[in-house]
């Protein structure tokens, strides 16, 4: 008799467990995904400069110092409430970023090229209005370095070691509470 | 006025889902029987109620009143008519809306369908039925209202409703869908009212098999619909994603088949009687739990509702009030509940046996691979995804077993058969199956690939036992006097076995091309011409774009003259590939356009998808099987005796 | 002259417009490839998107992650190498096959153990029958006699029926 009762009651069991987890999920992000490079060295590349492009950037120029890395566009929205706070950090607390520019347009298999100019001149209008927080900008057209971060979309921002190492991917814009409860402490250990 | 008509209407049902939740329960504990006989009258003005206000929802769609925030939200003036009406369903209030006017239709069909059930057995179902109301018409009015008012400043035009739903497809899949979920709630109430009674004899089987069925029928209606659907609309020939939300409507539908199986066995056997109680519980508890997933916010699917976290804590514990009163109920309960019936593992009942293990197993891989995503990340070890790989591929070894136990099963008797039964003829079978598949494929396709070949095997196994069996029991029982459940299995099985065929086949022999064509090229596939004749502007009634004329030519001969389209809806800024397709029974031609290339050419992608339209015929059929069931003699005689 | 060139250029004109067979979009080196580049398109997930396969996104990651995987195809590796290569940029997310830990082990595990579970209750109550009379029932004499109950509706028969519960 117990053992049927035992068997019995096992789906009520389950059934509170799973209520549990689905409770739980209720106040988690289910697009929420975990970034791959994490602890794993920043990827190779030589790119040019956003402003001038006979300036190359490579992984080795990047990488001397602890330095914040954003990948931006003047298209994306989040990214212009994310500028000034970013501007204070370089400002006033002396955060290296370098920006990586992200350009959805660019499409040579379909005959959609990037009007760079324009985009410089866009750059520079959104930079003197909001504030400019990037030693300088990288500029990934052929989003081939963006591949090799894992970025799918801006704002992004990798924290990244004097070894070279990259210790945080944040998905999503950057600000005070970001700040303070994700990259300050790592940023700090890091210096 | 209408609106405020239609949220007052609400009010009243909800008070009488309070009304039937409480009198009938107090008529019971005291034997008083004109509390009990309130029931049914209840139940009549839940329903009266419930259609009121869904009519004044529909009303202010119709009439264009953006005053109203959820036609403002979901409505434009320019939209057609018939989508108008679709739209006053097509968000996440309107169509739970739906859900409860279903709902209180369900039950206003037990109160008029059951006059020979005793009293206090159908007094006990509507007081469930009762129960559930108040939780659901208490959400509806509090976070989900439709009939929230945008005043005092209304906007001049909706925001549109979604172009992708702007389809027949959306004025028949959701009302279809929703009879079946909500039509199990009153299987739901039958156990229940049985486990709280204590009288599981096999009359309680027996009423409980037309309601299931028919809930069954129309969940299977409304998931075949949404598949050919999808296929028709999405503009790239795909008819099944496993996405959570398509997840959440195959596994009430895969517990609900494994119950009319068993139910049959409790009426008949006086056997399963635990098992089939408990999934009597399990289907609808999985209707709500898919309720959930949806509207919760829970998981990502292209189909989920905008989310707010109220509603989906409200849902979490109207789905924990009923799931988990049920499951206790059901625990402290279902050790008194003896089947007497008796039998061999080589049996009927065994094979049944064997029908229910397999579906509730697929049902748990369903389950867990919809969830496990959630679980994995919540215990912290990381997000990962379950998808269409995954369930393919569990299905496809699933399936084996299953259709091979679906073949043999009829001609199996009750309580014990002869092992021999079970090994000569179907090696024989077997051996004949899978020549005719292999020649078949060769013949047709000549390349034979595994999986095909397993689909058409089985199909093949189901048609030769199926026609067996009907030739043997003919020659016992004349064509006029087999009952009509009888044909049920027939239609059922056959329905099954082209779904079977059609997957394999399809997803195995499909072929597509990624082409650029200027007009005037045409482009080979299979044994096909694709022709672009020219492209066309187009103007719609909210829609705008391009249209490719298209011709399909096989060995000279005019296949089709078809019209891929591009359109752009303004309203809400969005744009949509309408796919041409070309139907026939032994294969679909589609072609979808794509974007027009600085050279002036246009991208496109055309399909050759054979036996596709296998998939959706086998789920008519099998829907149809549901409605055999209704019809047998052997409820409609219990009808008139009383 | 002149006629002999005009109907050489008329013959070519017409020559090219049979020639002229209309471009695959991508092009293969061999049905293989394509075949496993198609595999590769629904077997990995757009990071970006409300749950579909890079396949049909238009997302500018998915596109650029269908440009990558044809290129690696391409290159000549396997399906198994393109998936960890786009596993080690966006994680376990972007692949529709769970990695296989044990609580992902649960999804191939628990399935098998109910099966294996139900199949020993089915032997263990057929054993319980081996004692009694064994006369095997077939199906049509069962609705016959199902039919002869229901004439009768008198409460012998629902007496028989009848197993109530405690």
């Amino acid at each position: 008799m117990t053992k049927k009762l035992s068997v019995s009651i096992l789906p009520l069991i389950v059934f509170i467990l799973l209520l549990g987890f689905l409770l739980k999920g209720l106040f988690s992000d289910p697009r929420e995904r975990d970034s791959a490079l994490i602890n794993k060295p920043m990827p190779e590349f030589s790119l040019p400069d956003l402003m001038d492009e006979s300036i190359k950037h490579t992984a080795q120029s990047l990488t001397q110092s602890p330095v914040l890395i954003n990948v931006w566009g003047t298209w994306c929205t989040t990214c212009k409430y994310e500028l000034p706070f970013l501007t204070k950090l370089s400002e006033e607390y002396g955060v290296k970023i370098v920006g990586i520019y992200y350009d959805q347009n660019h499409a040579p298999e379909f005959g959609q090229y990037a009007d760079i100019p324009a985009i410089r001149v866009e750059v520079k209008e959104m930079l003197q209005r909001l504030g400019n927080p990037y030693q300088y900008n990288i500029l990934d057209l052929d989003r081939t370095l963006s591949l090799n971060l894992g970025v799918t979309g801006a704002p992004e921002t990798f924290l990244i070691d004097a070894d070279g190492t990259i210790r945080v991917h944040h998905m999503g814009d950057v600000n005070e509470r970001v700040w303070r409860d994700k990259l300050a402490p790592v940023w700090n250990e890091m210096n | 006025m209408i609106p405020e008509l239609g949220n007052f209407a609400l009010f009243i049902a909800f008070g009488f889902s309070l009304l039937l939740a409480v009198f009938p329960f107090i008529g019971l504990r005291q034997n008083d029987v004109r509390l009990m006989q309130l029931a049914p009258n209840l139940t009549i003005g839940l329903f009266v109620f419930t259609l009121i206000a869904f009519l004044s929802l529909v009303y202010a769609f119709l009439t264009d009143d953006f005053t109203v925030l959820n036609v403002a939200q979901n409505s434009n003036s320019a939209l057609p008519t018939q989508y108008k009406f679709a739209a006053s369903f097509g968000s996440h209030e309107g169509s739970f809306l739906l859900w409860l006017l279903m709902q209180s239709g369900w039950a206003f069909a037990v109160a008029i369908w059951s006059k020979t059930l005793p009293a206090d057995m159908r007094t006990r179902i509507l007081m469930v039925i009762g129960w559930i109301c108040v939780g659901f018409y208490a959400y509806i009015i509090t976070v989900s209202n439709p009939f929230e008012r945008t005043l005092p400043y209304f906007p001049v035009d909706g925001r549109d409703l979604n172009p992708l739903l702007q389809d027949i497809g959306m004025i028949i899949h959701p009302p279809l869908l929703y009879m079946g979920y909500v039509g199990l709630s009153i299987t739901f109430s039958f156990a229940i009212a049985a486990l709280l009674n204590g009288n599981l004899d096999s009359t309680w089987a027996k009423w409980s098999r037309p309601w299931t069925a028919a809930a069954w029928g129309f969940l299977t209606l409304g998931i075949t619909i949404g598949s050919w659907w999808a296929y028709a609309e999405l503009g790239w020939g795909g008819w099944w994603f496993w996405d959570p939300v398509e997840n959440a409507s195959f596994m009430p539908w895969l517990v609900a088949t494994a119950l009319l199986h068993s139910l049959s066995v409790s009426e008949k056997r006086n056997a399963f009687k635990s098992w089939t109680v408990f999934l009597a519980i399990a289907t609808f508890s999985l209707s709500l739990l898919g309720t959930f997933l949806v509207r919760s916010g829970v998981i990502v699917s292209v189909h989920a509702f905008a989310t707010d976290p109220a509603r989906g804590v409200f849902i979490l514990i109207l789905l924990a009030l009923v799931t988990g009163g049920s499951l206790l109920l059901y625990g402290l309960r279902a050790s008194s509940i003896k089947s007497v019936g008796r039998f061999s593992m080589f049996s009927r009942e065994g094979m049944l046996w064997g029908n229910n293990i397999l579906l509730v197993a697929a049902t748990i891989i369903v389950l867990m691979g919809t969830l496990l995503p959630l679980v994995h990340k919540e215990i912290g070890l990381g997000t990962i995804s379950i998808g269409e790989p995954f369930f393919n591929q569990m299905f496809s070894f699933l399936i084996v077993p299953f259709a091979l136990i679906l073949g043999i099963a009829p001609l199996i008797r009750w309580k014990q058969d002869k092992l021999n039964k079970f090994v000569k003829m179907p090696a024989f079978i077997i051996v004949v199956c899978m020549i005719l598949a292999f020649v078949w494929l060769k013949a047709e396709f000549a390349d034979v690939k595994v999986l095909a070949f397993s689909g058409t095997a089985l199909f093949i196994w189901i048609v030769l036992y199926t026609t067996i069996e009907l030739q043997q029991t003919l020659k016992k029982v004349s064509f006029n006097k087999l009952p009509l459940s009888h044909f049920a299995m027939v239609f059922g099985h056959i329905g099954l076995a082209f779904i079977i065929a059609g997957v394999g086949l399809t997803s195995q022999y499909s072929t597509q091309r990624d082409v650029k064509m200027f007009e005037g090229d045409s482009a080979v596939l299979e044994d096909y011409q694709f022709a672009f004749n020219k492209i066309r502007r187009l103007d719609g009634p909210n829609y705008e774009g391009w249209a490719a004329d298209m011709s399909i030519y096989k060995d000279a001969e005019l296949e089709a003259n078809l019209l891929a389209e591009k359109r752009f809806y303004p309203v809400q800024r969005n744009t949509m590939t309408e796919a041409a397709i070309s139907d026939g029974f032994f294969r679909d031609l589609y072609v979808s356009l794509g974007e027009k290339l600085p050279d002036g050419a246009w991208a496109m992608r055309i399909y050759v998808k054979p036996y596709v339209r296998w998939i959706w015929l086998g789920g008519i059929i099998v829907s149809l099987s549901g409605a055999l069931i209704l019809f047998d003699r052997r409820y409609r005689r219990s009808s008139s005796v009383a | 002259m002149k006629l002999y060139i005009v109907i050489v250029l008329a013959f070519l004109v017409f020559v090219g417009q049979q020639v002229h067979a209309t471009e695959d979009v991508v092009k293969f080196d061999s049905t293989k490839q394509e075949e496993t580049y198609r595999e590769l398109l629904l077997e990995l997930r757009c990071p970006k998107c409300q749950n579909q396969n890079i396949a049909d996104s238009n997302a500018v990651v998915a596109k650029d992650m269908r440009q990558k995987t044809l290129e690696l195809v391409k290159q000549g590796q396997k399906k198994e190498e393109v998936i960890d290569y786009m596993v080690n940029r966006y994680g376990q997310f972007a692949h529709y096959k769970p990695p296989v830990n044990i609580a992902t082990s649960m999804l191939w595990l628990l399935p098998a153990v109910f099966i294996v579970f139900a199949i020993v209750m089915l032997r263990r109550r057929s054993l319980k029958s081996n004692a009694q009379n064994q006369t095997s029932v077939a199906s049509e004499t069962l609705d016959a006699d199902l039919e002869q109950l229901l004439d009768s509706n008198s409460p012998e028969n629902k007496e028989q029926n009848g197993d109530k519960g405690a």
